[in-house]
């Protein structure tokens, strides 16, 4: 008996951009946000934790994030942020059914209701809008 | 229990815990910009926040909803990648031993600087 496929492309599979469109590129994005802001959680638990060693150690912290690279993290991390916030309120109201078209039969060519225009305009306001809150933040950051 | 727990009722928690997380995330980022963004990270500043028992409240809030939505986003993740019993369980309770470190380690931070213990 041939063994059966089971199509598992482990994570190749789950992060390969190509097929599906932007809704895709949101999974993809989404989940590399989620696990970029996970990581970022952590060590900012850490990094505020020096607070205990008194004012020496919390400003010989501090200073390893006031440099252009320390800039640069914190800026994709808000980019980060809001691309997260804004693509997951698209999905929770998805996944309540809220924009997701009307049932209806299914005919050719198959375009599934709830990839629609709304939902694709969600996606890339999230993305425009990450954008834009990474520029502020930069700005706040090196306005001082 | 982790197990047990049906995956409906933990989607709403991740959900609620995201729509929590939001509002108060905001008023933690907006505690920085209240004053230029560098004197706001100086010592005194922040140990005054600490030690405002309302704001270091929502810290240890902000602290326990995103470590559920953190670490249960990132079980999510690793349960579409790999499925079996094994697996499964060995994911679920590693995220929730994961969960319960942070948030020990977080509050540790907020209790003992808001005790003064610095």
């Amino acid at each position: 008996m041939e063994p059966r496929d089971e199509n598992k492309e482990g994570i190749g599979g789950m992060i390969n951009p190509r097929r599906y469109g932007i809704e895709r590129v949101a999974y993809i994005l989404m989940r590399l946000s989620g696990l970029g802001l996970l990581a970022y959680f952590i060590g900012h638990i850490y990094e505020t934790s020096s607070i205990l060693k008194g004012e020496v150690g919390w400003a010989e912290f501090l200073e390893l994030t006031q440099t252009n690279e320390g800039h640069a993290v914190l800026a994709i991390v808000i980019g980060m942020c809001v691309f997260h916030t804004v693509n997951g309120i698209r999905v929770m109201l998805g996944h309540g059914g809220v924009g997701v078209g009307k049932p209806a039969r299914p005919d050719y060519p198959y375009i599934p209701a709830s990839q629609n225009s709304r939902h694709k305009m969600g996606i890339y306001s999230a993305i425009v809008l990450a954008a834009i809150a990474m520029l502020y933040g930069l700005a706040v950051m090196y306005g001082e | 229990m982790v197990n047990k727990m049906r995956e409906s009722i933990i989607m709403k928690i991740h959900y609620g815990t995201a729509l929590a997380a939001v509002a108060l995330v905001a008023v933690h980022i907006l505690m920085r910009l209240t004053q230029g963004f560098a004197e706001s990270l100086e010592y005194a500043n922040v140990i005054a926040n600490y030690q405002f028992l309302p704001y270091a409240g929502m810290l240890e809030i902000i602290l326990i909803l995103l470590s559920i939505h953190g670490f249960n986003g990132l079980r999510v993740i690793l349960l579409e990648l790999k499925q079996g019993p094994a697996y499964e369980k060995a994911v679920s309770y590693g995220c929730v031993a994961a969960m319960i470190g942070l948030i020990a380690y977080g509050s540790r931070t907020i209790f003992m600087v808001n005790m003064g213990m610095v």
